[in-house]
């Protein structure tokens, strides 16, 4: 059913012909999914204003429950969370599932979570299950997100009156093109069209943006240009940005980010109080989720409660015999996630690096997120950017969706007339983009932080005798090697005139369009000739399915080095 | 320098093939197309964050991307509104705010209001450019006519491209030759063999520094050189001898890459 309707949308978003016709276009609404809370904002035409459900909730919890026949979300549903997580019913921490593979390790630590989480290892899509009287009914990441974007979709329309189609959602630094079309492919599952897919930090820099220039409007800013730092750290992801603000418009400067999160601070002190989790996840009866369940809950408790107090008693009877009773002090807990807190670091100092920037000229600090009440995470950062104290003019948990609200007011041509929505994101990209060449090398083509949209090309040469196709693989992310970037899709240039290795030039351009679309050209020149030998070739990524991990392998089966690329180039001394 | 002549022509056979009444991809300045040259040699020699201007590439793909044609470049009026321009440069139009066709005559120190010379004031660059990207990003656009959307991606690129080619001295000395129609190999060699030592030497020190310290006191150094070196570009370029511009950027290359790799390592 779901599926079909997807179909339905997509193709007539590709038409454009469902484009609204009114000359009032229709709002965007912002949404931020979170891996653990989700909230939804819009413009309301003087201000950002957030949307509460029938309990009066801001934040609400992303979490589907499977019963009977319907599933339900956290929007709407009655019953309280802990309750649901007892049995084996709710879903939820997709968002740190979306589009990955059973081979990667995010998937395996997301095994302690109180449903089913199959693996076989072989670069597929994880099996996911929940657990409907007695039954381990399947379900993906996607109709997951679905349902609950759905639900957002209902409580916005009953209260706005009005159809809500168009939304802005935030997304990861981290995302690979292929988990935003995942991303993408939930929004339209649920009858949304995405408007614009916008990076957390850059989304809470556009908020940034907006406020610095309400203060000059208000005579108190200075209007010179502003650098802020953005942390951003939820459940799943953790997000760094560098932004340059003046007169509206934030350049981003510089984008890192990892899959890091309160979700792994949260494993580590399981671990921690009880070494042998992994014992009790093994088998999964219904005893043990219980078990599972009750530590997560005790665990999570005692963490926020950390943030105000160095120790705090942990007591909880997990049933089947197992209890814990013991202190678990602050330091013991910055001890045990010493290398989240070190990876915390790393992003801050590259994205620094990245943008280069000295520490001297970030006027503000912006720590958002729930990871930002933690106090390591706060000194940590601060002390990094040689700051006493962070900026004060946000909520931590609002600021990305507000950001959101804002950027959907903007692309929708929605003006105000005190020029509060003056605004304007100039994104960077996340992530390198390249093909393989040089054996098993990553070779960018655009580098990450490219101002968008963006167009490189690169010049590639073949790897072997009279070598006549050429294997294109494109790849995503910052590893040295491909196998640790993210497959993109692939594509094999053929009819290359045959020639001594190492002297066809074959052409690779990059683009990426306003829209943030990735194309690739790819196409074959021969030395002296000065004309392509063949029609170019032009793909529009990602085009990998669920089985990426598999094509690699198939890939590497099939065609080994036979079809290698080498990049073209003389080295200077 | 084969190389070279190849991708234009490849950039300029694949206009046609995709816009057989493409008017930007035969009327490109032939000077221009010498800038987006330079841009590929850059990137194939693997060198990173240099964002180079690969503006004749862009035309490419904005010809690919719309089948709009017959524009009216040397009319001097809007497009839309049919006001007769008064902003120097015409990339936008004040009466009633579309975004105007690419226009490529006028040159990335032209869109900054700068004389073409090598020392600029950039205090105002990222202003200026933050200004015309507020009035052309294809973001601000995204309600307006297809057509009006199209010129908004290409003017917004050509902007960014303008914007990261002037503000490093590197590849604005490199765009000023390319105006003057010099083209720049940067894969060529060196063969001052004092040079090569001298860069050795450098290279060396850099590996066995331990500490930030001894890296910054290298790194001082080659800033010096820098400066000696953009100097002698400047009044080389000044006095329109071209030979000794192209030897000073040749150098220029060298230093700027070991920096590079100083503050990678620092």
């Amino acid at each position: 059913m779901a599926e079909q309707a997807y179909t339905v949308a997509s193709d007539s978003e590709t038409t454009g012909e469902d484009k609204p016709t009114s000359v009032y276009p229709e709002l965007a609404i912002g949404i931020d999914i979170g891996t653990s809370q989700c909230s939804i904002a819009l413009w309301n035409g003087s201000e950002v204003q957030l949307l509460k459900n029938s309990r009066n909730q801001k934040m609400m919890r992303s979490y589907v429950t499977f019963r009977d026949e319907i599933p339900s979300g956290g929007v709407s549903a009655h019953l309280s969370h802990e309750d649901e997580m007892l049995s084996g019913s709710a879903v939820f921490n997709m968002k740190r599932l979306i589009g990955r593979a059973d081979t990667d390790p995010v998937v395996h630590l997301s095994k302690t979570l109180p449903f089913l989480v199959q693996t076989l290892n072989i670069g597929v899509r994880p099996f996911i299950a929940a657990l409907v009287n007695n039954v381990w009914r399947s379900t993906t990441p996607e109709e997951v997100l679905a349902v609950f974007l759905v639900e957002l979709r209902a409580m916005a329309e009953l209260q706005l009156k009005r159809v809500v189609r168009n939304v802005v959602l935030t997304i990861p630094v981290s995302f690979s093109r292929f988990q935003l079309t995942r991303i993408e492919r939930a929004c339209a599952m649920a009858g949304l069209h995405v408007l614009r897919l916008m990076p957390e930090p850059t989304s809470v820099a556009l908020l940034y943006a907006q406020q610095q220039q309400q203060l000059i409007h208000d005579n108190m800013g200075s209007g010179s240009e502003k650098l802020a730092l953005i942390f951003n750290m939820g459940a799943g992801y953790c997000d760094v940005c560098v932004t340059a603000t003046a007169g509206g418009v934030s350049q981003i400067k510089a984008l890192s980010g990892t899959v890091v999160g309160g979700e792994d601070i949260l494993q580590n002190v399981m671990r921690h109080l009880l070494p042998n989790l992994d014992n009790l996840l093994s088998s999964r009866g219904l005893g043990e989720i219980k078990s599972m369940v009750l530590l997560r809950i005790a665990t999570q408790d005692a963490i926020h409660r950390l943030s105000s107090q160095d120790g705090v008693r942990v007591e909880v009877d997990l049933k089947n015999g197992l209890n814990i009773y013991r202190i678990l002090t602050r330091a013991e807990f910055e001890e045990i996630n010493q290398e989240v807190f070190g990876k915390c670091e790393n992003l801050v100092r590259q994205c620094m690096n990245d943008a280069k920037v000295h520490v001297g000229d970030i006027s503000d600090v912006i720590l958002v997120g729930g990871c930002s009440y933690i106090p390591k995470i706060r000194s940590l950062v601060l002390g990094l950017c040689n700051k006493e104290e962070p900026y004060l003019g946000m909520n931590p948990l609002e600021a990305a969706v507000c950001g959101a609200a804002l950027e959907g007011a903007v692309a929708s041509g929605v003006n105000d007339s005190l020029g509060a929505l003056d605004l304007l994101t100039i994104q960077a990209t996340p992530l390198s983009l390249g093909i393989r060449a040089d054996g098993s090398n990553f070779v960018p083509i655009i580098h990450r932080n490219t101002t968008m949209p963006a167009r490189k090309e690169l010049i590639f040469t073949t790897a072997h005798e009279n070598q006549t196709e050429a294997l294109i693989a494109v790849y995503e992310g910052e590893g040295m090697r491909v196998e640790e970037n993210h497959l993109l899709g692939y594509f094999k240039l053929v009819g290359i005139p045959p020639a001594p290795k190492g002297s066809p030039e074959i052409s690779i351009c990059m683009d990426i369009d306003a829209s943030n679309v990735l194309r690739v050209f790819a196409g074959m020149l021969m030395p002296g000739v000065g004309r392509p030998v063949h029609p170019f070739l032009e793909v529009k990524m990602p085009t990998v399915d669920d089985g990426h991990g598999w094509c690699t392998e198939a890939l590497m089966k099939m065609y080994g080095s036979t079809l290698e690329l080498h990049t073209s180039q003389k080295k200077m001394p | 320098m084969q190389k070279r002549n190849l991708w234009v022509s490849a950039t300029k056979i694949l206009s046609r093939r995709l816009r057989s009444t493409s008017r930007f991809s035969t009327n490109l300045d032939p000077k221009l197309q010498s800038t987006k040259v330079i841009s590929c040699s850059f990137h194939h020699a693997g060198e990173s964050r240099v964002s180079k201007s690969s503006y004749g590439g862009n035309i490419f793909l904005a010809n690919y991307r719309k089948n709009f044609c017959s524009l009216d470049e040397n009319s001097g009026r809007c497009w839309n509104c049919g006001v007769v321009a008064v902003s120097k440069p015409f990339l936008s139009c004040d009466s009633c705010k579309s975004v105007q066709p690419v226009h490529a005559s006028v040159d990335y120190f032209q869109i900054f209001g700068l004389e073409k010379a090598f020392e600029i004031e950039d205090t105002n660059l990222e202003k200026t450019y933050k200004d015309w990207q507020k009035k052309l990003h294809p973001d601000l656009v995204h309600m307006k006519s297809e057509k009006e959307k199209e010129f908004a991606a290409e003017q917004s690129s050509r902007v960014i491209d303008a914007y990261s080619t002037l503000r490093k001295p590197l590849s604005r000395a490199i765009y000023l030759l390319g105006l003057e129609g010099i083209h720049v190999d940067e894969e060529r060699t060196v063969s001052d063999p004092e040079l090569l030592a001298e860069i050795l030497d450098i290279r060396e020190a850099v590996d066995e520094a331990s500490d930030s310290q001894s890296l910054k006191q290298i790194q001082g150094q080659v800033q010096e050189k820098l400066e000696i070196w953009s100097k002698s570009f400047e009044s080389a370029f000044n006095k329109k001898k071209f030979e000794d511009a192209v030897t000073s950027i040749q150098r220029m290359t060298y230093y700027y890459r070991i920096n590079d790799e100083i503050v990678k390592k620092l």
